[in-house]
């Protein structure tokens, strides 16, 4: 009985350990990383910041994307907007121009839309499931060029009004429009 | 003089009008600031400083001059932000379990605890060496004892 009793004792720990190595594992399985340049852009169905309606990021397959992760708390966003606003009005009709903001409170970004004069559409990504979740992204702003075949051409990890930043975009946003 | 005492009168009147508003008793930003997250620092509010915590730190603040209760101003930030902003995991579904796992795990652990406490004295106890059930002499030197001890009486 006693011996019974032990052995069941070392299963249990035994099983618990594993069950504990299982959950380290697939943590480290499921970190979020950004997805790299080249891979095709993750999809997505987020509401509209205004307006009612969802929007597919699938629906624009066959056209390229500009996809930027901003927030209202953000300062880089606020200088970046006005370059966004411009190029938008620059490429637009090749071009789709998403907003996705993040972590943020509905009204404020409302107010920023509205501050900024954005006319591109804006999504509410308030739980960072796209934007954390299969974007990998954990600061704003941030910039993904997508291809009309759904792939990303750019990924712009900082404000596109960075010199750095500034060149690669525009190069890849003329690739993507040609 | 008379316009300076009746613009403070006034302002304060201005300010207490919607304390006086409020048909409960008020919460407060360092109540919440211990059960909201900071969802770009995964710490609560009132651990982080970044932007997206002052953002909600003020929404809060506004939100309690307006009167909203605690509960009220937590689901408004729920349906903007999702369940993670809360520190606490709510009391229905899978959330339960994490209320009740570290429970089961104290008592299991107490359980195991205390039946190898019990194994353990019991074991000692076995251990212990046990007189012998008679004197351990044989009858010969029994028998000199005795007439040892029966001159000393």
């Amino acid at each position: 009985m006693t011996r019974r009793l032990k052995l069941s004792a070392q299963v249990v720990a035994l099983a618990a350990v594993a069950g504990l190595l299982a959950l380290l594992v697939w943590q480290l399985g499921h970190q979020h990383h950004a997805p790299r340049v080249g891979a095709v852009a993750p999809s997505f169905t987020l509401r509209r910041l205004e307006g009612s309606g969802t929007v597919s990021l699938s629906a624009y397959r066959g056209k390229a994307v500009v996809l930027n992760f901003w927030a209202s708390w953000c300062n880089p966003c606020k200088s970046e907007a006005k370059v966004l606003q411009r190029d938008w009005t620059q490429y637009r009709d090749r071009v789709v121009f998403l907003g996705v903001d993040y972590h943020d409170l509905s009204s404020d970004a409302r107010r920023f839309v509205d501050v900024h004069g954005l006319t591109f559409p804006m999504l509410d990504d308030g739980s960072g499931n796209v934007t954390h979740g299969k974007y990998g992204i954990t600061q704003v702003p941030e910039t993904f060029v997508v291809s009309r075949t759904g792939r990303i051409v750019a990924h712009l990890a900082g404000p596109i009004t960075n010199p750095t930043f500034a060149a690669e975009f525009r190069s890849a946003l003329a690739k993507a429009a040609a | 003089m008379i316009l300076r005492f009746a613009a403070v009168v006034a302002a304060a009147l201005v300010l207490a009008a919607p304390a006086a508003a409020c048909a409960h008793p008020r919460t407060s930003l360092a109540y919440l600031e211990g059960q909201v997250m900071c969802p770009t620092c995964h710490t609560t509010l009132d651990m982080s400083d970044s932007a997206a915590a002052v953002q909600i730190k003020s929404f809060i603040s506004k939100r309690i001059a307006q009167c909203a209760t605690a509960e009220q101003i937590k689901s408004e930030l729920v349906a903007n932000y999702g369940q993670a902003i809360l520190a606490a995991p709510s009391h229905k579904g899978f959330d339960l379990l994490a209320w009740w796992l570290p429970v089961a795990g104290v008592l299991g652990g107490g359980l195991v605890l205390g039946i190898g406490v019990w194994r353990w004295s019991r074991r000692q106890r076995d251990d212990v060496p046990r007189e012998p059930a008679g004197s351990g002499l044989d009858e010969e030197t029994e028998r000199r004892l005795d007439d040892l001890l029966a001159r000393f009486d």
